[in-house]
């Protein structure tokens, strides 16, 4: 479960979260819209533990934001499948290793490792591709790539911050009905976006940021 | 155990996957490592090149006309026992005109109908020592014995020479100290600049849950790794150095000495150069761990 109990974050250039109160129940999938700069990318943040409030509480799986220390935010983050708009893939190691690397943060062991990773693979529709590096690969691609290596640990929650920033509408219609199989699973999913064409429909909750202040829609 | 073994190889394929930097940071190691090599040979084979000339230090002792060879012998026994003398070799009188008769084509005898020159001895001093050599009060306490005609020494080139060795002694540990420190420095900063430019990557592994250790360990390894290359070029470099100073010495020169090649220096900058890369790593990567 994710809770914010009254949380506000400011950054030194003004923007952030104002007194913002929410909770996501296990298992849900939610869509957060809004425009550039409203916020989105920093409640994120404050979920994954990269930002600490200003005033407030942010509870994520039993961690409060108020008790957590360095070591347990590590150990949170497993917890946490994170897929962002710049895809953040690390582009001197291939697709296979990309995907793999969560499982060598877990300490899995060497022979359980090849498996999982073909598994998510396939399920991201990336077979034939596991030798080819980053750059080798398209925004669409590189966006599955992204979203393999968060699901590859069966997080409880995966927060994708614009997955579809980058991406066609082809390739951010196929990332969304992606997320929605994996959540299929039981996985909490909360995806930002700022294209209200891509998500309205979907019969998913909706919070809008505008300016910090969070509404539902 | 497969995390530790991981982090290992990780830490290997990191110097294969940034070869230029890998390159950059084992060329750099390299020509760091051979500065301070050649400093430590050439620290290492200073007492030595100093035994050479003071093994040519000789002070000359020509006693009075009137003095016999036995009686020369017993002055020479005496002379011995001044502190920092190492041997004397007698020059009886009949030694002398043999030496005269070499050097000039001439018997004195046959010109002068007698034998002027005096008994004398040819003193060596005591090379084996650390501190340099005060040739002055020796020469005191033989000009102190009566029977002492003359004494003939290079007083001035003994004591530019031993006055240089003192510098030499009193300064070194202070030039090798900076230079090894320029050159930790410059290892040190070397490290830093590699680990910056990678720190998204530490970004993103933080972000995966990553462990601080995590994150640091393939850094370290990759440091352990290039400084072990560095290290094994460096060892075989100075190894040819010195044979090739030594070649150059006996081949070109009259001197008869021998640079000497301590096989431990590996070891030596094996760990000078570990420590450094393992304090660089560890901190850069701080550095950029929240």
């Amino acid at each position: 479960m994710i809770e914010f109990q009254n949380v506000s974050y400011t950054h030194s250039k003004g923007y952030g979260v104002n007194n913002l109160s929410m909770s996501i129940e296990d298992g849900g999938f939610t869509f957060l819209i809004g425009p550039t700069g409203s916020g989105k990318t920093t409640l994120m943040r404050l979920i994954y533990f990269d930002l600490f409030p200003n005033s407030g509480i942010v509870k994520v799986n039993g961690l409060s934001s108020e008790t957590i220390n360095r070591k347990t935010i590590a150990m949170a983050r497993r917890n946490i499948g994170m897929v962002f708009q710049d895809y953040k893939l690390l582009s001197d190691r291939n697709l296979y290793e990309n995907i793999a690397l969560p499982l060598h943060v877990l300490g899995f062991p060497i022979r359980d490792i090849s498996s999982r990773v073909d598994e998510a693979i396939e399920l991201v529709g990336l077979e034939g591709k596991e030798n080819h590096f980053p750059d080798e690969l398209s925004g669409g691609e590189q966006q599955r790539a992204s979203l393999a290596r968060a699901i590859i640990k069966e997080p409880d929650v995966i927060l994708a911050d614009e997955p579809t920033g980058n991406l066609d509408p082809v390739a951010s219609f196929e990332l969304v009905r992606l997320l929605e199989t994996i959540h299929e699973t039981g996985t909490t999913i909360l995806m930002a976006s700022h294209n209200y064409n891509l998500i309205k429909g979907r019969g998913r909750p909706i919070f809008e940021l505008k300016n910090g202040i969070l509404r539902v829609r | 155990m497969d995390k530790f073994f991981y982090l290992i190889i990780e830490g290997i394929k990191n110097t294969l996957r940034h070869k230029i930097t890998a390159f950059t940071a084992i060329f750099s190691l390299f020509i760091s490592l051979y500065i301070i090599g050649v400093i430590i040979i050439a620290g290492d084979n200073t007492h030595k090149i100093l035994q050479y000339l003071r093994s040519k230090y000789k002070i000359e002792v020509f006693f009075k006309e009137n003095i016999t060879n036995e009686e020369a012998i017993g002055l020479i026994h005496k002379i011995k026992k001044i502190k920092g003398i190492k041997n004397a070799t007698i020059i009886e009188k009949a030694d002398a005109v043999r030496i005269f008769n070499d050097q000039f084509g001439e018997n004195i005898i046959d010109l002068l109908g007698y034998n002027p020159l005096p008994a004398s001895t040819v003193i060596n001093v005591d090379r084996n020592v650390r501190e340099s050599i005060k040739i002055e009060p020796i020469i005191r306490e033989i000009r102190a014995i009566k029977e002492v005609d003359e004494i003939r020494y290079q007083g001035n080139l003994i004591n530019k020479i031993e006055r240089n060795y003192t510098k030499l002694v009193n300064y070194l540990p202070y030039f090798s100290g900076s230079i090894i420190i320029i050159i930790g420095l410059i290892i040190y900063s070397m490290i830093k600049i590699s680990i910056y430019s990678r720190r998204e990557t530490i970004k993103s592994l933080e972000l995966i849950g990553a462990t601080r250790m995590f994150i640091k360990l393939p850094f370290i390894f990759e440091g352990i790794f290039i400084c072990f290359i560095s290290v094994a070029l460096v060892f075989p470099s100075l190894f040819i150095t010195t044979k090739g100073i030594n070649y150059l010495i006996s081949n070109f020169t009259s001197f008869s000495i021998k640079a000497n090649f301590d096989p431990y220096i590996f070891i030596w900058l094996l760990v000078l150069v570990l420590l450094i890369s393992i304090i660089a790593s560890f901190r850069a990567t701080s550095s950029f761990l929240k």
